[in-house]
């Protein structure tokens, strides 16, 4: 059996610190780079990596997937500032069906930090996006399983109550916010970074009544754009400072390397106002300074506190998860047999091709003694030995495909192969391979796709 | 059946007070139970009280069981009249706990006339001890108001976010919750002040500083006066001001209690 499989490396906020996600997060400008930098590596011949606030993870498909594995501890420690050995103790890895399981129960929610936020569906789905631009990063294999992982985050989305009402971290800053004021009518807010997350987070303040809204960002024709969608009025960074003195809440989501809200600055703008500010840092790395919570009458939250505050409601959703949890190991069962599958593929059709020619050579043998036959009886003769072939071969071909899926029948597979003489796959010949098998099988030729094993599961 | 009726208010508080303490436990936002069975409590405490009116002829404002029992009633009005608001129905985490105080040492000493009631009585003595009390109950409000303060506002700064910033108000309606307190308590303690000096004039007699009751309430002015000044200072004044607030109360219990060891008449001078 071919040893290529799917392996994860990843470290996520159950095993590292905001300061270290801060450090070995990658931004988009520096994805491309560091994808590339990892397919050059001849153990991974597919690779996608998901970074988010909450995670970052190397999704490979690897002939080998030790050296492979290796690659992506060595990137991580290079982003970390740390030795491998080091950094080694934040991570987590995991191969085959558990790496399936743990994309979809990502995509589903399930892994984070706030169980069943949408936001995280919309981030793979980028992942792979960006995969897919870059020559050879996606494969056959990490191709199907993005696309199967976003599959499965709407369908928990759709058929389970998870999505439903859950808190977010926009929820949860509003939440925040109104522990300090109370009602939200009539307060005004300023949002730094134009971003998604923190408009998101503005709409969310907007519909608990905040009437005065500013957005500041780096180039203003984008904060225009965004005032233009959801009203306010639109400032530069360098206004900020004049404007900081009469708002209430301050959203920061900005992807600048650096801090753009510093405590000196804010302490000297702000003077004697008497009414409290609160502080929502939802960017990674974080925009305000962490000595800005010191200061009299601010309150300040990053990513982390948001995430607290939704603790308690995570708790109380993690209860009603174990449905989103049946139907994302449904998939990834599914999803896992597609993959074994792809493996047995030139297992059967070899095995056929021993057959056919087993056929062929005692056809030949049978024709030779029995002379005077007629054309139209050879040809009988030929139909019922093909017919006799694939009636033979049908069970097997079935058990085949059923012992992909099963781990205990590895040894039994690759006797087979030995004894077929067939070579290892070549994982960067799949989608060829692909096409062959649906020629091969016992009365079409067809493996089961991911549809048919998802007929027979429910069957 | 005064009696009856006053321990039935008590165990009814005490529901609503463990109803309180539950949702605290649980960090969850208060629920209309406490405050509606805090509400039966305060109906069956009138009730009891007007039937002393009616049984004595008499306002119970005279004698350490009554006029007990009558600032336990004004502090539970308060109580109640905050938790029309919703996000303030946690205020009788604070305030209960004094109405139980109150109402237990009334029954425990008795709610019965003390036989002083000839010389307590006219307009400006109803009118001292009433605005005496107006001005406790709402004091005892703004303080229950900052001590919650306090502890959200350390909640949130230190990024707790458990049973205290779950249960407990917004900083927003705290401070709210402390101004009205202040400015309900303490004209009111003023008024009260100024009836019961206008009242001692009536018997051709000064202001009676050497009574422990009189001390008592300059003593809470005095502390009330300086809290309401901190909330007038330019800058941040929320944490401030309820500290102060906090501290105010403190020196008012602490002064009543130095009183109730200390002067003879103890159980007479509220």
């Amino acid at each position: 059996m071919d040893a290529a499989t799917i392996a994860l490396v990843g470290l996520s906020h159950h095993t590292a610190s905001i300061e270290l996600r801060e450090r070995v997060y990658v931004d988009s400008a520096s994805l491309r780079d560091t994808v590339r930098r990892m397919m050059e590596s001849t153990a991974i011949h597919e690779c996608v990596v998901l970074s988010t606030c909450n995670r970052t993870e190397f999704y490979l498909h690897a002939a080998d997937p030790a050296s492979a594995e290796a690659v992506a501890i060595g990137t991580v420690a290079a982003r970390a500032g740390m030795s491998p050995a080091e950094v080694e103790t934040c991570l987590y890895h995991r191969h085959g069906h558990e790496g399936v399981l743990h994309l979809f129960r990502v995509a589903a929610g399930l892994d984070s930090l706030v169980v069943g936020e949408a936001e995280i569906l919309g981030q793979v789905g980028d992942a792979y996006e960006l995969g897919l631009s870059l020559p050879e990063s996606v494969g056959p294999v990490l191709h199907r399983l993005f696309q199967s992982a976003q599959a499965v985050g709407g369908a928990v989305r759709s058929e389970t109550s998870l999505g439903r009402g859950a808190a977010s971290i926009p929820s949860a800053a509003v939440r925040l916010a109104a522990k300090v004021f109370g009602s939200l009518e009539g307060r005004s807010a300023m949002v730094i970074g134009a971003g998604e997350m923190g408009i998101t987070t503005l709409r969310c303040l907007l519909s608990e009544g905040i009437s005065d809204v500013l957005v500041a960002n780096r180039t203003l024709d984008r904060a225009r754009e965004t005032v233009a969608q959801i009203g306010g009025r639109a400032i530069s960074l360098e206004d900020v400072w004049e404007e900081i003195s009469d708002v209430d809440i301050l959203v920061t989501s900005t992807s600048a390397a650096e801090p753009v809200v510093a405590r000196d600055k804010l302490e000297s703008s702000r003077g004697q106002v008497g009414s409290p500010l609160v502080v929502l840092d939802i960017a990674l790395p974080r925009d305000v300074e962490p000595g800005v919570g010191g200061l009299p009458g601010i309150f300040l939250y990053n990513i982390d506190d948001l995430h607290k505050v939704v603790g308690a409601t995570e708790e109380a959703r993690r209860a009603e998860a174990a449905p989103a949890e049946t139907l994302v190991a449904d998939h990834a069962t599914r999803f896992w047999r597609w993959y074994r599958s792809r493996e047995v593929g030139p297992l059967i059709k070899g095995l056929r091709a021993h057959g056919e020619a087993v056929r062929l050579a005692e056809l030949e043998r049978l024709l030779l003694g029995l002379d005077g036959l007629s054309e139209s009886d050879r040809d009988r003769i030929e139909a019922a030995t093909r017919r006799l072939l694939n009636k033979l071969l049908h069970p097997s071909t079935v058990a085949l495909r059923q012992a992909a899926a099963d781990p205990n029948a590895i040894n039994f597979l690759d006797r087979l192969r030995e004894e077929l003489g067939l070579a290892a796959v070549s994982p960067r010949s799949e989608g060829v391979m692909e096409e062959e098998i649906e020629g091969s099988g016992p009365t079409n030729g067809s493996v089961a796709t991911e549809s048919e094993e998802a007929n027979e599961t429910r069957s | 059946m005064i009696i009856g009726l006053h321990l039935l208010a008590f165990v009814l508080y005490a529901t609503a007070w463990v109803l309180q303490l539950r949702g605290f436990r649980r960090g969850r936002e208060p629920g209309i139970s406490g405050v509606t069975v805090a509400g039966a409590g305060l109906a069956v405490h009138a009730a009891g009280l007007l039937l002393y009116a009616l049984s004595y002829r008499s306002l119970p404002l005279v004698g350490l069981g009554p006029a007990s029992s009558s600032l336990a009633l004004f502090i539970s009005l308060f109580a109640l009249a905050a938790s029309v608001r919703t996000d303030l129905r946690a205020a009788g985490l604070f305030l209960l706990p004094l109405v139980l105080l109150l109402l237990g040492e009334a029954v425990v000493v008795g709610i019965e006339p003390t036989g002083r009631q000839i010389a307590f009585r006219g307009p400006w003595f109803v009118l001292h001890v009433s605005a005496i009390f107006i001005g406790y109950a709402g004091l005892a409000a703004a303080s229950a108001a900052a001590i919650m303060y306090v502890f959200q506002f350390r909640a949130l700064k230190r990024k707790e976010f458990g049973s205290v910033f779950g249960f407990f108000p917004a900083l927003d309606s705290l401070d709210r919750l402390n101004k009205v307190g202040l400015a309900v308590g303490f004209p009111a303690l003023s008024v009260g002040l100024l009836a019961g000096w206008s009242w001692t004039l009536t018997f051709g007699r000064g202001l009676a500083l050497d009574k422990p009751g009189t001390i008592l309430g300059i003593v809470t002015w005095g502390a009330y006066l300086v809290a309401i000044t901190a909330r007038s200072r330019p800058g941040p004044r929320g944490e401030r001001a309820a500290v102060i607030s906090a501290l105010a109360f403190l020196v008012t219990l602490v002064a009543f209690l130095a009183l109730q060891i200390t002067a003879r008449e103890a159980g007479f001078f509220l």
